[in-house]
Parts: C-alpha cells; sequence; structure tokens
C-alpha cells in the first residue's frame, strides 16, 4: 500500500483555561488516503473543528497549541511547519469550509473578487480569466443569477449564499484535501444534494481526498467511505461506514444513531418519543478525569469504566473501538 | 377548535425603487387546538416572514390571522397585549435570543411581569413550576445564558414561551442550532408538553425527518407560497406536488444514504420573490412543466381528506409514476 495523502499521528491540541493547560484533543491518530472520504461524527465540543484547524495550522495561539504528536501531509509534518510552508499548502493542497462563513469572507472586497484572487494566485490566470472562472463556480454551487451576485459583498447575501461562496472559494484551485466543517448546515436538502454533487466530481477529477465534519448521520451514509466518531477530545470508534451505520459497536455510537429521526414513507399518527443520550458532553475543565469519560452518561457504564480510561483496540477489518464492553465480549 | 386560523396572507416588504419582496404571498391554513403544524421549504420561501407574521412580529401586508375568534391582524393597546399571552414564539439560536446579561429566571419571568400576571411571589412560583417542566432544576434561575448549554438554553426559551400558558406557540427551526442528541432531547421535551398540556405549534424545520416526527400537518412552502398541505400521511405516503417530491427524495437517511438511491434533481435557480413569475413559480425547475405551466399559476386545489395541492399535472401518469418509484423505492418503518 502506498503512503497515505495525510498521516495524523500521536495528536495532541491544548488550550490554556486560566492558570492550566487542558488538552483538548488527546492520542489522536488518523490517516486518509487519495480518493477516499472520512467523516468525523461526534457532539459540540468533542473536538471536531479544532481537529480539522490544526491541519491548516490554523490552532488560534495563544491560548491554544499543538502540544504533542505530527501531521504528516505527504511525508512533511505540518506541525512545526513556517508560515510561509503553510501558507503554500493552504488554500492550495488542502483548503477548508469553515463552519462560520460571515467570519471567514472577507467584508471589504466582493464574493467575485475573493473567488478570483484565489483562481489567479493558484492557476497564474489572467484577471478576465479568473472573474471568468469566479462566476462558472458561483453557478457551479447553485448561486441564481451569478454575473450579478458576483458584485455583492458578502453582508448582502443571506446566510446559505455565503456558506455556498465559501466552498466555491474552497473549490476553486482543486485542493488535495478538502475539509467541511459542517458545510451544509444551514442549506435545505435540494442544495445539499447539489453541493455534495460538486465535491464528488472534484474527487472523480484530481481524486481529491475529503473530510468532512458533520451531525447528520444520513449525510455520513451518503458521502463518507470511512467514519471517525469522537468523544471529549479522543477517537472511540473508527471504521468503514457500513458498519458505523449497520452496526455500531460503541455505547456513544449507538446512542447517536438511534436519537435521530428517520424519515419514512409509511409514518404512523403517533410516533414514540426519541431515544435520548442523558446529559451532555464534558467541558474542558472536566477532561483528564480517571475513567471514561461517556461514563456519566453510559447506560453499560461499571465498575472499571469509572476507574479505567478504555484504550482503542481493533475489533475487526479496519475498525477500532475504546470501550471496556469490547474486552467482555473478546475474554 | 382551531387554535389558529390564516387567510390569504400576504407580507411584502420594500425592496427600493418602488420594488416589493413578495415574501409571503397568499398563504391560507388552519392550526387545529391540540395539533403542531410543519411549515417546510426551501431557504428564502417565506417560511419565517410568514410564522412572525402569525405572532405579529412583522406586519401584514393582506390577510387575516385568526387566534380562536380574534383577527390579530388589526388589534392594538390593550387588546394586543392580550392576545400575546395566548401565542409565543421561540427562535432557532438559542445564544442570540435570550439577554446575555439577564439573570435566566428573570428572562423567565419577563413574560409574566410584562402581562401583570399575579403577585411576584405567585410569579416566580410558576417561573420554579416552567423550570421543572422543561427539565432545568429550580436553583439554576440566578445563573446567565452563558453558564448553560446550546440545548439549555433552548430549554430556557422554550419555558420562558410557555410562562403566559400561550395556546399556540411558534418555533422557528428550534433545532437546527442543536446537535443531534440534544436534538431528540428538546422533541421529545417538545412532544410531551404538546401531549399534556394540549399545546398547538407552528413549527418551521429544513428538516424534513424533524416536521415528520413532530408534525400533525404540514405544509410545503415554495417562492411565499403552499404549494402542497396534507396530513402527516398524506404528504408522505402521496406526495403530489413535484417540488414536495424532489425535497422527500434529496434527505440523505442512513438507509437510502448506503444504497446510493437516486434522487430526483432539481435543475436551475429559484426565481426572485421580486418578480415572480406568472404561472406556476416551480415551472422553471420542474421536470414535468409544459407550456400551460408557465402561463397559468395553479391553484391550491383539495384531493380528498385534508391534502390539497397546486400543480396542474398533479394526477397525471407521468407524476404518479415518479411518485410511485419514490415512495416504494424509500425505506419503511
Ligand atoms: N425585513 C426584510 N426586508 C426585505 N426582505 C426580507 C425581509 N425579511 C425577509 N425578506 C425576504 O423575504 C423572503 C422570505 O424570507 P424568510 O426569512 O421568511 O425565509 P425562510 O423561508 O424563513 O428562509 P430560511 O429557511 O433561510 O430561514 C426572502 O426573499 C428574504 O430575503
Ligand atoms: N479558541 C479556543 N479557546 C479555548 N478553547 C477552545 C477554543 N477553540 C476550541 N476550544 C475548546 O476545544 C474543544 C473542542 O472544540 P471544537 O473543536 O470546536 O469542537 P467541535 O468542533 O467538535 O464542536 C472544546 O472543549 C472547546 O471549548
Ligand atoms: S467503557 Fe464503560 S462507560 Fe465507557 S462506553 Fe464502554 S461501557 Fe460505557
Ligand atoms: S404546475 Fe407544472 S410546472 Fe408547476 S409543479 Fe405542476 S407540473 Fe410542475
Ligand atoms: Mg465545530
Ligand atoms: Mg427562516
Amino acid at each position: 500500500m502506498s503512503a497515505p495523502l495525510l498521516s495524523v499521528r500521536d495528536l495532541e491540541i491544548s488550550f490554556r483555561l486560566g492558570t492550566e493547560e487542558t488538552a483538548v484533543v488527546r492520542d489522536l491518530s488518523f490517516d486518509l488516503g487519495e480518493g477516499e472520504t472520512l467523516g468525523i461524527v461526534g457532539e459540540s465540543g468533542c473536538g471536531k473543528s479544532i481537529t480539522a484547524l490544526s491541519l491548516l495550522g490554523l490552532v488560534p495561539n495563544p491560548p491554544g497549541r499543538v502540544s504533542a504528536g505530527q501531521i504528516l501531509f505527504q511525508g512533511q509534518d505540518l506541525v512545526g511547519a513556517s508560515e510561509e510552508q503553510l501558507n503554500r499548502i493552504r488554500g492550495n493542497e488542502i483548503s477548508m469550509v469553515f463552519q462560520e462563513p460571515m467570519t471567514s469572507l472577507n467584508p471589504v472586497y466582493t464574493v467575485g473578487e475573493q473567488i478570483a484572487e484565489t483562481a489567479r494566485v493558484h492557476f497564474g490566470s489572467s484577471r478576465a480569466e479568473a472573474w471568468d472562472r469566479a462566476i462558472e463556480m458561483l453557478k457551479l454551487v447553485g448561486i441564481p443569477s451569478p454575473e450579478q451576485r458576483a458584485h455583492n459583498f458578502p453582508h448582502q447575501l443571506s446566510g446559505g449564499m455565503r456558506q455556498r461562496v465559501m466552498i466555491a472559494i474552497a473549490l476553486v484551485c482543486e485542493p488535495k484535501i478538502l475539509i467541511a466543517d459542517e458545510p451544509t448546515t444551514a442549506l435545505d436538502v435540494t442544495v445539499q444534494a447539489q453541493i455534495f454533487d460538486l465535491f464528488r466530481e472534484l474527487q472523480d477529477k484530481i481524486g481529491a481526498a475529503i473530510i468532512l465534519i458533520t451531525h447528520d448521520i444520513g449525510v455520513v451514509a451518503q458521502m463518507t467511505n470511512r467514519v471517525m466518531v469522537m468523544y471529549a477530545g479522543r477517537k472511540i470508534e473508527e471504521g468503514p461506514v457500513a458498519g458505523f451505520i449497520r452496526d455500531p459497536r460503541h455505547p456513544y455510537t449507538r446512542g447517536l444513531i438511534s436519537c435521530i429521526p428517520r424519515l419514512s414513507m409509511s409514518p404512523s399518527d403517533m410516533p414514540d418519543p426519541l431515544f435520548e443520550i442523558p446529559g451532555v458532553v464534558p467541558a474542558p475543565r472536566e477532561l483528564g478525569a480517571p475513567g471514561c469519560a461517556f461514563a456519566p452518561r453510559c447506560p453499560h457504564a461499571m465498575q472499571r469504566c469509572r476507574v479505567q480510561d478504555p484504550a482503542l483496540s481493533r475489533i475487526g477489518e479496519g475498525r477500532a473501538v475504546a470501550c471496556w464492553l469490547e474486552e467482555e465480549v473478546a475474554a | 377548535m382551531t387554535a389558529l386560523s390564516v387567510r390569504d396572507l400576504k407580507v411584502h416588504f420594500p425592496a427600493g425603487k418602488g420594488k416589493v419582496v413578495h415574501a409571503v404571498d397568499g398563504v391560507s391554513f388552519d392550526i387545529p387546538e391540540g395539533t403542531a403544524f410543519g411549515l417546510v421549504g426551501e431557504s428564502g420561501s417565506g417560511k419565517t416572514t410568514a410564522a412572525l407574521a402569525c405572532a405579529r412580529l412583522v406586519e401584514a401586508t393582506a390577510g387575516e390571522v385568526r387566534l380562536g375568534e380574534t383577527d390579530i391582524t388589526t388589534l392594538a393597546g390593550d387588546a394586543m397585549r392580550r392576545a400575546r399571552r395566548d401565542i409565543q414564539v421561540v427562535f432557532q439560536d438559542p445564544y442570540a435570543s435570550l439577554n446575555p446579561r439577564e439573570r435566566v429566571g428573570a428572562i423567565v419571568r419577563r413574560p409574566l411581569d410584562l402581562m401583570k400576571v399575579g403577585t411576584p411571589a405567585e410569579r416566580e412560583a410558576r417561573v420554579d413550576e416552567l423550570f421543572a417542566t422543561v427539565g432545568l432544576r429550580p436553583d439554576q434561575k440566578a445563573l446567565f445564558p452563558h453558564q448553560f448549554s446550546g440545548g439549555q438554553r433552548q430549554r430556557i426559551g422554550i419555558a420562558r414561551a410557555l410562562a403566559t400558558h400561550p395556546k399556540l406557540i411558534v418555533c422557528d427551526e428550534p433545532v437546527s442550532a442543536l446537535d443531534v442528541a440534544i436534538q431528540a432531547q428538546i422533541l421529545n421535551l417538545l412532544a410531551r408538553l404538546k401531549a399534556e398540556m394540549g399545546l398547538s405549534y407552528l413549527f418551521i424545520s429544513h428538516d424534513l425527518a424533524v416536521v415528520q416526527h413532530l408534525c400533525d400537518r404540514i405544509a410545503v412552502m415554495y417562492l411565499g407560497q403552499i404549494v402542497e398541505t396534507g396530513s402527516r400521511r398524506e404528504i408522505f405516503t402521496s406526495p403530489m406536488h413535484p417540488y414536495t417530491m424532489a425535497l422527500i427524495s434529496a434527505v440523505p437517511s442512513p438507509e437510502t444514504g448506503l444504497a446510493g438511491v437516486e434522487r430526483i434533481r432539481l435543475q436551475g435557480d429559484p426565481p426572485s420573490p421580486i418578480a415572480p413569475p406568472p404561472g406556476c413559480r416551480f415551472a422553471g425547475r420542474c421536470t414535468f412543466a409544459t407550456d400551460h405551466c408557465s402561463k397559468v399559476a395553479p391553484v391550491l386545489t383539495a384531493t380528498g381528506g385534508n391534502h390539497a395541492v397546486a400543480c396542474h399535472r398533479a394526477q397525471d401518469a407521468e407524476v404518479a409514476a415518479a411518485r410511485n418509484a419514490l415512495v416504494q423505492g424509500a425505506p419503511s418503518g
């Protein structure tokens, strides 16, 4: 097997909270191959976005930093890379669609200029060519009247349109890795479907790899090959998507999959209450306490779970789970 | 009894140079008491504007909004203040909709204070009761909004909406900003309140599965108008409008996602609400459109039960075939 495009090894990301430094992402390792789509799921605060930002060298510092581990992109370690090296990679080889489109667009340039500028820098095209390319991208992401909209400033667009502009900027330079952090939450399903078609085209055309962060299990099923579930800053389950959906192993993963309402073409008149995972994710200050971080919310928690943190163990082809129940089964 | 009855509601906004945005353009529906009514549709189709007009948080340009017996579009002063007790709103963003400098107990008590309900002691007791109802502890009253998680903040928003014993609560995307795990907690809470208190909801969401779960009746909006409405069963066992069918087919479910089920693709862009086209507003994107469609606007027509659709070709064989493929292709259960 050839070396993966991206290989994250034992990553730890820490934030200074008051006087203490807390690791909000710990022991995180994963690989991403060419043309592959990796889904990252988990509740808010579990470390998905900050992991994504670390891949671009964008962990806000201070208060945060990558405190251990390696991020190998085509063999080159991005941890400790110079700003110049990172700038060359950002937006060219790895690009990202952020969760909050308003904060990541420049308010003083029109959206057309922002897309065109990215294209011009990347392809070295002329201004006129870059402008045409910008219009084409706006059209591809489904913005009505792209010729007119290109002249709008970000604040003149609706939330859904701004998100699509972000996607246009991320795609215009045909990156090797596209990181999309909840890219379609503000969009309705028909537009979402259009955006995902674009992602697939990028993959078919240049073999791009995609990291897709989402809450939507349906989107995971439709778009990804492999899924990584994060809880309280750690990977607690990983495996091919079909296994994740049909046979989730970690109690948290099972909870996530059971608590969503499913669209039915023969709905009953009195739907049953949804399954609930009680409680909430631990706050950063509560991280690092002994035992399994999920124990306070876990219906299967045992004595051992409260004192000893289960390590990630392999349970089959490409699958791994961090839960003491798996050991009980194996033993 | 009907909790809310809306007739030919129009909300037009000025768009400069004498132009108008037809945000809501002739919408009618009834919400029977104790039921939840769902509004779904594309971003910008007018859901929020229609809902805000129902709570009179924007002024209607034309039409009626009857809360019980009273048309609230023309009420003023004290009469409007009394009507406000009966209709409350829960917003999408649990962060932006709570004053960050006010203690949450005071936030929930505010509507009672404004409407001078009972004595101060009675109001405080009511706040305790509301906290318990939505799953918060009364000792959390003294905290500020930032000390709560997103889901807890949405519970506070719901407690505030419940304070005056309203008959109807308008919920505008109340769970879209929440995680799936917290979403389930809030949806169960809303369903329980409806069953226990006989509350009615006008519920907006772009998530069809969420709407299907909570709502007894559903209306699909496209560019300011209702293009289809019916009971939960009618809409999903037999979607009549091509736009409804496209929406349903675009929902990625865990099972269909894995199976790679073919969806109905929409071409083109939604037309502008400033100059809506003369015929069917969906014609430019509809695979079944004919010349007639782009000339003559279809009207919402009852097809039996509570079901109504605005499409010239809803009963044609070609559309029926697509409907059958969609209903049979998707998983049931
Ligand atoms: N105050 C306003 N002034 C001018 N136009 C407005 C105003 N409020 C809404 N609109 C326009 O009215 C139309 C309907 O907007 P509305 O917010 O009701 O949509 P929505 O269906 O709730 O969309 P979303 O799913 O994105 O929330 C849009 O074209 C919008 O741009
Ligand atoms: N700028 C920051 N300062 C302090 N803590 C942060 C910052 N950004 C993220 N964190 C913390 O890191 C953890 C992971 O956050 P994030 O990656 O945003 O989660 P997710 O994307 O999974 O919702 C959280 O505990 C969050 O509070
Ligand atoms: S280790 Fe124990 S507490 Fe943690 S998920 Fe497994 S069973 Fe639950
Ligand atoms: S009236 Fe014509 S264009 Fe409109 S939805 Fe029906 S078939 Fe399509
Ligand atoms: Mg995030
Ligand atoms: Mg809205």
